[in-house]
């Protein structure tokens, strides 16, 4: 209904309903008194100024008071006023249906207008999130630059000046080749790591969860470590005598949650073990990263899992741009799970990847 | 764009061993580079920069290995892999970017033989050539026993053991260890591995492939955390040690 055919309705409503009290009460006016009519119509006034029309309330008290004094004051039938106690009660009546039709329209008024104060202060707050994301945005890219001005261009300038030496003077090539591989690989993990923070960022990474054991997770990213000198260190800990580990995740994206799990931690700790474990607890397999290294301290856990966070005692020239961690965490969201650390007891640190876990149903199949 | 690198009058007198290769890659530093990194074994290469000149480059060059980059210009990696297959059976590594699994996935579905992913190291893609240039120079024999990392596989027997003792599978890991040791070191697709251990439909048995692996490696790797005969392709599939 329009709001033009839902106002004639309301309109014809109350004085139509004006009409049917005035026709009822008529019918029974032996039986009741002026004040008891009075009421009725306050009623009806009431009734109709609480529908939204101030006029309408004008109206219908009007109608009202002419109806008190046709109907049910004395001579019945005319507009005639018989007692000045009457005009009195008409004026009562009049006085309390216009002051009630007009506080209500004030209500409705301040209502109205408390409701387009909160759409605007709902406007407002939704641009002042949005200038803190653009905020975010731009400071995320400030950070970007500033960490592409020293970790991009280091290894490039190291590059340039390797492969320039070589022209000059081809004897060196082979022991020049080897640092440019190694800077060139440097180059490719920042550049694959900030590709990733910025998809991440967009929400442009679609995660594919299936139906995968731990085991293979654990077993991927041991391998991924192969052939790196610092492999030997990688210790895991599964219990054979338990049925495989299910979760339901996506196998790429957490064996890169694992792999910059222990990435770090074999960059943190210098010549002690990392142990690689993997439990089910309470609907969740939890992977732990433990290492023996100096651990987190208490002011910085909390930035540890931002971009570009670097440790203030950290070597610049590391290699990490403090992306892996960032990056672990939220692959580790994007599909249900989570990235946390913990001091380990005796030292070191504990970086807990969780994923959802799965239940088999009943026998595995068996093939023909 | 056909370039090719050597004369065609040099190429028919290379020795009989020396295959020849080619190459389907738009950015000619990575041909450039390819080409450095095989000439020394592999002296004949092809050069092609657009999927239709590679197509075009089968017919007339018969090759018997190609290279094939995912991302060409003109035509989907997938057609020209089809394209290919449907001209030669000579083996495909294809070149992939990182977050290409499922473009990898549908190339080893369509037929491609391995993959390999950028930035590559060149002795690895000279290792992965080699490799897939001597399974497609010996015949598929049916070998009767394969030993790798010290298990024995007895294919004819169906039996499994290491160091004497025989290792207990249950048929489907059977089935799963025979499809993958039929060819070592070829990389079988998840949906290879389920059509071929399955057969046919079992609903949600397909879920389960993982699980079998799993156990298997706890059955015949010495380290099931630490897997040297049933390797994982994260993404992608997994593939049976290479034996020779």
């Amino acid at each position: 209904m329009s709001s033009k055919a839902l106002r004639y309705f309301d309109w014809a409503l109350w004085i139509g309903l004006l009409a049917l009290a005035s026709f009822v009460m008529r019918s029974v006016r032996p039986n009741i008194e002026q004040s008891h009519a009075a009421f009725v119509y306050i009623l009806i006034v009431l009734g109709a100024a609480a529908s939204g029309e101030q006029w309408l309330g004008v109206l219908v008290a009007v109608l009202g008071l002419l109806s008190i004094n046709y109907f049910f004051q004395p001579p019945f039938d005319t507009l005639t006023v018989g007692e000045p106690s009457d005009v009195l009660a008409l004026i009562a009546f009049l006085a309390t249906a216009l002051v009630a039709n007009s506080l209500l329209a004030r209500a409705r008024a301040e209502a109205q207008r408390a409701t387009k104060h909160a759409a605007e202060v709902e406007a407002l707050s939704e641009e002042v999130r949005h200038a803190e994301a653009l905020r975010e945005a731009s400071r995320l890219k400030d950070m970007l630059l500033a960490s592409v001005s020293h970790d991009l261009r280091t290894p490039l300038t190291a590059i340039r000046a390797l492969a320039q030496d070589i022209t000059i003077d081809g004897s060196r090539a082979r022991s020049h080749a080897e640092i440019i591989v190694s800077q060139v690989d440097r180059l490719g993990k920042l550049v694959a790591d900030v590709l990733d923070l910025s998809r991440l960022k967009a929400g442009g990474f679609s995660m594919n969860p299936e139906l995968n054991t731990a085991e293979d997770l654990l077993g991927a990213t041991v391998r991924q470590f192969s052939g790196v000198p610092e492999a030997h260190r990688i210790e895991t800990v599964i219990d054979y005598s338990q049925p495989a580990l299910v979760g339901n995740f996506d196998f790429v994206q957490s064996l890169r949650v694992m792999t910059n799990l222990v990435d770090n931690a074999l960059r943190c700790s210098r010549a002690d073990p990392v142990t690689i474990s993997v439990a089910q607890t309470n609907g969740s397999l939890s992977f732990q990263v433990a290492d023996r290294g100096p651990g987190i301290p208490a002011a910085e856990r909390d930035r540890i899992f931002d971009a570009f966070y670097r440790p203030a005692d950290a070597n610049v020239d590391g290699g990490a741009a403090g992306l892996g961690l960032s990056i672990a965490r939220q692959l580790a969201e994007a599909q249900g799970g989570s990235v946390s650390y913990a001091d380990r007891e005796g030292g070191g640190s504990i970086f807990t990847f969780e994923l959802p876990a799965a239940k088999l149903d009943g026998e595995l199949p068996i093939a023909e | 764009m056909l370039a090719t690198r050597k004369p065609n009058t040099h190429m028919t007198s290379v020795a009989a061993e020396h295959y020849r290769l080619l190459v389907i890659e738009d950015e000619a530093d990575i041909r450039r580079a390819i080409g450095a990194a095989l000439r020394d074994h592999h002296p004949s290469i092809i050069e092609a920069a657009t999927g239709q000149a590679g197509v075009e480059a089968i017919d007339s060059t018969r090759p018997e290995m190609i290279i094939l980059d995912l991302g060409l210009p003109d035509i989907d990696g997938l057609a020209v892999c089809r394209s290919i297959r449907e001209r030669t059976s000579a083996p495909i590594i294809v070149l992939t970017a990182r977050h290409g699994e499922g473009d990898t996935v549908a190339l080893l579905n369509a037929g491609a033989d391995d993959y390999i992913r950028k930035p590559f190291s060149t002795q690895e893609l000279a290792a992965r050539v080699t490799a897939q240039l001597r399974r497609s120079r010996v015949p598929a024999v049916e070998h009767e026993t394969i030993v790798a990392d010290g298990l024995s596989i007895d294919v004819h027997r169906r039996q499994a053991s290491r160091d004497g003792t025989l290792i207990r599978l249950t048929p489907i890991e059977w089935e799963l260890l025979s499809v993958l040791v039929s060819d070592p070191g070829r990389v079988f697709t998840h949906q290879q591995l389920f059509s071929a251990v399955w057969k046919r439909s079992f609903g949600d048995a397909r879920l389960y492939l993982r699980v079998h692996v799993t156990n298997l490696r706890r059955k015949i790797e010495r380290n099931p955390a630490d897997p040297r005969l049933v390797i994982t392709e994260p993404g992608v599939g997994y593939r049976f040690i290479e034996t020779s």
